[in-house]
C-alpha cells in the first residue's frame, strides 16, 4: 500500500513541473512584467527597472548571457516611430547618419548604474564606421558598403562614445544589454527557485507578502466552503438515493427535471436574486459582511443550490449504474427488502466514484467562492483573488492558481489512495 | 412482409441519421431544437444589425440614451422595458444573444479541435505521445478552472480575445479525454485491423476511418460545453473583463444588479429568462443526443 503511495506521488511530479511551467508561460512570457501596471504611466525608467529586477523580470526569459534593459530602448531606424527617431536626432527617414567627427549622443532614459556589465551594439556602415567589429550581415557586401557591428562593453557611468571617424557613418541598428550573472541566471530559473521556497513574492496592490495574504485568507473561504460541501454531499446523496429508489417514479422525473432546471440556472443570479429577495426584502439573513456565524447562511444555501442540480444527477447516475448489477438482482432475489438492498449493498458499492468525486471537490475549498465572497463580504482567497485580478496583482493570481493546483494534484492522489483502500479491487501493481 | 421492410429500413439509415431521429422523435427535444434557433436567429440578426450600424458608423438603437424613457416597465413601446439610461431591454437582449453566441461558437472551435486532435493522436499511437498528451491534459486539468480563466483573461487583456481563449485554452481537457478514451475502444475493432491489413497510412486510417467513428463524442460535447462557455463569458463580462462597450448579457446582469435594488425588476428578469431558457435547451438537447448517440449509456439510464 505504501509502495502505491509513493508511486502515486512520484508520478504527480511531471504534473507539478508542468503547472509551474504554464503559469510561467502564461505569466511571464505572455503576460511580460507589470511594472508599467502596477507602477502606472507616468512611472520613469529607473523605478520600472528597480521593480523588474526585485521580482526577476529583468532576466531573460529562458537562458542568456545578456538580457535587454530599460535604460535604453532597442531601436531599428528602418522600422522606427518618427517620435523615436526625433530623440535620436534621425532624419524624416532611412538609417542614422553621423558626419565625420560627430559624435552620436544616446538617449538614455537612465545612466546605466555602475557595477553591472553593460554591452552596446550598433549596426551600420559607412567609411566612417569603426572598424573593430565583425561584419554582420553579408546582404550589404554586395551593394559595396562596409558593414558592421560595434561593440563596446562598459560598467556603467563611463560614456560609451561612438564616433564617426574618416568619413561618415550610417547607424542601422542600436541596442543596450545587461550583463547576466550566468548562462542560466533565466527566469525560468529563478521563478522555479521561488515556487520551491514556497516563496509567492509580494502583492503589488497590498504591499504585504503574499504569503501571508494566503494564510490570512484561508480561514473565512474554509468557514464558507466547508460547509457548502458537507450540506451538498448529505443532500444531493440523499435525494439521489431517493431517486435511485424510487426510480421511474413521478418523484424521481421530478427531481431529475427540477435538477435540469437548477443547473441552467444562472449562478449570477443566484446571488443577485438571493441576496435582494432573501436577504434584503425579506429580511431572513443578513446582506453583507463576516461577524457571525448567521452571515454564512445564506452564502451556504446558494452554493449548495448552484451545484445541488448536477451532484444530484451525478450521484443517481452512479446509483443506477450499480443498480443493474448482478448482485443487486442476486439480493433482491433472496427476498431482501428494497431498502436494504438500496443502503447495505448498492451504496457501499457506489462508494468509489462518491470519494473521488469528493476528494476532487477538496482543493476547491482552498480557493474558494470568488464571487460568493465578494458579494456577500467574506475576506477569504475567492475575494483577494477577484481584487488581485482587478488590480492586476500578478503575485497574487499567480500564487492562488498554483497553490490550487498543487493541491488539486494531491486531491488527486488522495482520490486514487482512498479508492485503492476502500475498493480491494483497484489493482495496486 | 412488414419484417423485411424493417430491416431494409434498419440497413439503409445510417449511425447519424438513426440518432437524429431518435431526438427527433422527442417532444421535448424538438422544443429545444424550437429555442435554440430562435437562439441563433435573434443572434444572426443581432450580428447583421450590428454590423449594418457599425458600417453605416450610426450610434445603433441599444446604445441611444434617452433619459426621458429611462426606468420605463414593459409596455407596447418597449416590450421588456427600459434601463437606467432609457435604452431598450429587448434590443440588448438580443444584441447579448450576439456576444454569448460569438463566445460558444469560437471558443468551441478553439477547443474542439485541439482536444479532438490530440486525442485522437493520444489514443492511437499510445506510447511516449500518449503520455505526453496525458500530461498536458493533467496539468490542465489541475489547474481551477475559474481561477485559471480569469488568468488568462487578465494576461491577454479586457475584451473578447480574452474571453475566447481563456474559454478555448481551459475547455479541451474533457473533449480531449472523451475522444482519447473512444479511440482506444474504436483501434481495437475489426475495420481498423483491416484498414492496418490493407497497408494504409496511418494518417488515413486516423482521419478517414477512426474520426468519423469518434466524432459523436465531439458533438455531445459540443452541446454540453456550449452552455458553460455562455455561462462564463456571463461571469467574465459582469466582472468587466469580458465584452467592453456592447451589451452582453453578464454586462446587463452587473448594471440590472443595482436597479434592483431600486424596483426595477424586468432587465434582470429577461436576462435570466434568456440564459435559462438557452441553458436549458442546450443540457436538454445535451441529454438527448448522447441518449441517442451513445448506445452504451441508454442502459444504465433507465
Amino acid at each position: 500500500m505504501w509502495r502505491y503511495v509513493a508511486r502515486r506521488l512520484w508520478q504527480a511530479i511531471p504534473t507539478v513541473a508542468g503547472v509551474v511551467l504554464i503559469t510561467f508561460v502564461l505569466f511571464n512570457v505572455v503576460g511580460g512584467s507589470p511594472a508599467a501596471m502596477v507602477l502606472g504611466q507616468n512611472a520613469g525608467a529607473r523605478s520600472l527597472e528597480e521593480f523588474d529586477a526585485a521580482r526577476g523580470y529583468d532576466k531573460p526569459l529562458f537562458f542568456g548571457n545578456w538580457t535587454d534593459t530599460r535604460a535604453l530602448d532597442a531601436v531599428d531606424f528602418e522600422t522606427a516611430a518618427p517620435g523615436v527617431r526625433a530623440q535620436w536626432g534621425a532624419g524624416e527617414s532611412g538609417w542614422l547618419r553621423l558626419e565625420d567627427g560627430q559624435e552620436l549622443a544616446l538617449p538614455f532614459a537612465f545612466q546605466p548604474p555602475a557595477g553591472e556589465r553593460w554591452r552596446l551594439t550598433i549596426a551600420g556602415r559607412g567609411a566612417g564606421f569603426p572598424r573593430c567589429g565583425k561584419k554582420f550581415s553579408t546582404l550589404w557586401k554586395n551593394s559595396g558598403d562596409f558593414s558592421t557591428v560595434w561593440k563596446k562593453i562598459f560598467h556603467g557611468m563611463e560614456k560609451p562614445a561612438f564616433r564617426a571617424e574618416g568619413g561618415s557613418a550610417e547607424i542601422r541598428s542600436v541596442k543596450l544589454e545587461k550583463a547576466t550573472r550566468h548562462f542560466f541566471d533565466s527566469q525560468l530559473v529563478d521563478y522555479a527557485g521561488r515556487m520551491l521556497r514556497l516563496d509567492f513574492g509580494t502583492s503589488t496592490s497590498l504591499n504585504q507578502p503574499v504569503w501571508s495574504l494566503l494564510k490570512a485568507g484561508i480561514g473565512p473561504s474554509l468557514a464558507l466552503t466547508a460547509p457548502i460541501l458537507v450540506v451538498e454531499l448529505a443532500v444531493s446523496l440523499t435525494l439521489a438515493l431517493l431517486c435511485a429508489y424510487r426510480r421511474g417514479s413521478w418523484l424521481d422525473r421530478g427531481l431529475v427535471a427540477v435538477c435540469v432546471a437548477l443547473m441552467s440556472v444562472n449562478y449570477l443570479v443566484w446571488i443577485v436574486f438571493g441576496q435582494y429577495v432573501l436577504a434584503y426584502r425579506l429580511g431572513w439573513f443578513p446582506v453583507w459582511g463576516f461577524e457571525s456565524w448567521r452571515n454564512l447562511l445564506l452564502p451556504v444555501f446558494i452554493g449548495v443550490a448552484t451545484g445541488l442540480g448536477a451532484n444530484v444527477r451525478f450521484y443517481r447516475t452512479i446509483l443506477l449504474e450499480e443498480m443493474h448489477k448482478d448482485y443487486v438482482r442476486t439480493a433482491f432475489a433472496k427476498g431482501l427488502g428494497e431498502g436494504r438492498v438500496l443502503f447495505k449493498h448498492v451504496l457501499k458499492n457506489a462508494l468509489g466514484p462518491v470519494i473521488v468525486n469528493v476528494s476532487l471537490a477538496l482543493p476547491f475549498l482552498y480557493t474558494g467562492s470568488l464571487l460568493l465572497e465578494s458579494f456577500f463580504g467574506i475576506p477569504g482567497l475567492g475575494y483577494l483573488s477577484l481584487n488581485a485580478i482587478h488590480s492586476s496583482d500578478v503575485d497574487v493570481v499567480r500564487a492562488v492558481v498554483l497553490v490550487g493546483a498543487l493541491l488539486f494534484t494531491a486531491a488527486n492522489v488522495l482520490a486514487d489512495v482512498a479508492l485503492a483502500w476502500v475498493d480491494p479491487r483497484v489493482k495496486l501493481s | 412482409m412488414s419484417g423485411a421492410a424493417d430491416i431494409r429500413d434498419g440497413a439503409g439509415v445510417s449511425f447519424g441519421r438513426e440518432a437524429w431521429r431518435r431526438v427527433w422523435a422527442s417532444r421535448a427535444s424538438r422544443a429545444c431544437l424550437a429555442v435554440l434557433a430562435i437562439f441563433f436567429l435573434t443572434a444572426l440578426a443581432g450580428e447583421i444589425a450590428n454590423d449594418w450600424y457599425a458600417w453605416r458608423d450610426a450610434t445603433p438603437p441599444w446604445q441611444q440614451q434617452d433619459l426621458s424613457v429611462r426606468y420605463q416597465a414593459p409596455c407596447a413601446e418597449h416590450w421588456l422595458g427600459t434601463d437606467g439610461l432609457g435604452r431598450d431591454v429587448g434590443l440588448r437582449l438580443a444584441q447579448g444573444a450576439r456576444i454569448a453566441f460569438q463566445v460558444g461558437v469560437v471558443s468551441s472551435l478553439i477547443a474542439i479541435p485541439l482536444g479532438v486532435l490530440l486525442g485522437c493522436l493520444g489514443g492511437y499511437f499510445g506510447g511516449k505521445t500518449d503520455d505526453a498528451v496525458i500530461w498536458l491534459s493533467t496539468t490542465f486539468a489541475s489547474i481551477p478552472g475559474l481561477l485559471f480563466v480569469l488568468a488568462i483573461a487578465m494576461v491577454v487583456g479586457k475584451g473578447l480575445l480574452g474571453v475566447f481563449l481563456a474559454i478555448g485554452l481551459t475547455t479541451w481537457v474533457g473533449t480531449c479525454r472523451l475522444i482519447r478514451a473512444e479511440t482506444l475502444r474504436q483501434k481495437e475493432r475489426g475495420y481498423v485491423r483491416a484498414a492496418r491489413a490493407l497497408g494504409f497510412s496511418h494518417g488515413r486510417i486516423l482521419f478517414r476511418h477512426i474520426l468519423p467513428n469518434v466524432v459523436h463524442v465531439a458533438v455531445v460535447s459540443f452541446t454540453l460545453r456550449f452552455p458553460a462557455a455562455i455561462g462564463t463569458e456571463v461571469f467574465l463580462s459582469f466582472l468587466g473583463i469580458g465584452a467592453q462597450g456592447q451589451p452582453s448579457w453578464g454586462t446587463m446582469i452587473s448594471s440590472a444588479r443595482l436597479r434592483l435594488w431600486q424596483g426595477m425588476w424586468w432587465e434582470l428578469a429577461a436576462v435570466t429568462a434568456a440564459i435559462f431558457a438557452v441553458v436549458l435547451a442546450f443540457n436538454l438537447l445535451g441529454d438527448a443526443l448522447r441518449d441517442a448517440l451513445d448506445p452504451r449509456l441508454r442502459a444504465a439510464r433507465d
